[in-house]
């Protein structure tokens, strides 16, 4: 019984050795969270047709229908410029902000969140109006621009 | 990886041990005698193979560990380990170095049913063990998921790499570890040795805005705060009496 009892012992220090943490399961860099708004009813999300890149790249949207759109953030830039495009008109928007890189765990390392989100500069062809509703962003739980059309 | 090829120099030790002890064995059968042997007892002083042939080929590390046991009874020793490592770890997103001392206590229980004169063991035991280091990362990478452009998901931007080459120091770890292992004495007093620690922490100082990954003395630390370690043991008994 004493035998056993070593074994039992020495197996639950080992299963909990062996654990597997490859892999990055947590929240890491969150990107940027933009809702569509109907300009008269403030509260009511309106659907935008939509490309959207950012200056001089591809295209992350690419004719999508959507009321929210989520976009990354260059974490080795303090400023980017995203373009939508909503059928024929364009507009951009340059926002600016400030990250802070933040260590996560063993197997993702570190991620960064963003602090102080402005908006530079904008076009308002199809836009009508940009408010920030969340100038820190450190999850992709809620809207932090809300753009109104 | 390193714990796997690790393993496989672990089991041609046990399989040389295991041999020697079994010849040792055919040479005391003949010998057929009712004297009750006298055990030597003393303190064995030792140092660790293992993180030596490591330091020597492996640019990231370098280590000594020295061991020590005293008996107490003709199964029972009193055992300990003190040491010092400087290591390098190389992750996907980030890379750090870790360098710091460590001291470990406990005791050692022979399990083994020696024939004769021989004094080789068989033993499971327990420690307490403390380090004190600092940790210095190196570089790192700012992790964010891919963005997914039609069917590839590739990183939209160019990933920011930092090189904050910033020093943690005053770190500290407490930890216990159950031990297996055998010593098998080759010659008169000097013994050759094969440990492995399951260690858990029991409490650690970890660094502002990083973790202590890697603790010298305990090894590599999982997610559960736990590490598995091995060594490989030279080392000579100064006999002080036998009873």
């Amino acid at each position: 019984m004493k035998k056993y009892r070593l074994v039992f012992l020495l197996l639950s220090f080992l299963i909990g050795a062996c654990e597997n943490d490859d892999f990055c399961t947590e929240e890491t860099t969150p990107r940027l969270v933009i809702g569509f708004y109907e300009l008269e009813n403030p509260e009511e999300f309106k659907k935008a047709p939509l490309i959207v890149w950012a200056a001089e790249m591809d295209s992350i949207y690419q004719g999508v229908n959507l009321d929210s759109i989520v976009l990354p953030l260059h974490t080795g830039s303090q400023n980017i410029t995203y373009k939508f495009s909503h059928t024929k008109e364009v507009d951009q928007i340059n926002f600016t902000y400030e990250s802070e890189d933040l260590f996560v765990s063993e197997s993702c390392g570190f991620k960064a969140i963003f602090k102080n989100l402005r908006i530079e500069s904008s076009t308002n062809n199809w836009i009508k109006s940009i408010d920030i509703n969340n100038a820190f962003i450190d999850n992709e739980n809620q809207v932090h621009v809300k753009i109104f059309h | 990886m390193k714990t796997k090829s690790m393993s496989k120099y672990f089991i041609s030790l046990c399989m040389a041990f295991f041999s020697m002890t079994a010849i040792a064995q055919e040479e005391a059968v003949s010998l057929k005698d009712s004297i009750a042997y006298k055990k030597n007892y003393g303190l064995r002083l030792g140092i660790d193979l293992s993180k030596l042939l490591i330091g020597a080929t492996d640019d990231y590390f370098s280590g000594y560990e020295l061991v020590a046991d005293y008996r107490i009874q003709k199964d029972l020793y009193i055992a300990g380990e003190i040491g010092f490592i400087e290591k390098t770890s190389e992750e996907d997103n980030y890379n750090f170095t870790t360098k710091g001392t460590y001291i470990t206590v406990g005791f050692n229980k022979n399990t083994f049913q020696n024939w004769l004169e021989m004094d080789n063991e068989i033993f499971y035991g327990a420690r307490y063990g403390f380090s004190s280091f600092s940790q210095k990362l190196n570089t790192y990478t700012v992790f964010q998921e891919g963005t997914k452009i039609g069917e590839v998901s590739t990183p939209y931007f160019e990933p920011k790499t930092v090189h904050p080459n910033q020093t943690y120091t005053d770190l500290s770890a407490h930890w216990i570890s159950f031990v297996l292992g055998l010593k098998v004495e080759t010659f008169k007093n000097l013994f050759l040795g094969a440990s492995v620690n399951f260690s858990k922490l029991i409490k650690t100082a970890e660094p502002n805005n990083f973790k202590n990954l890697y603790i010298p003395g305990f090894n590599k630390v999982y997610a559960t705060n736990s590490s598995v370690s091995f060594n490989y043991t030279l080392s000579y008994r100064i006999p002080l009496y036998k009873k």
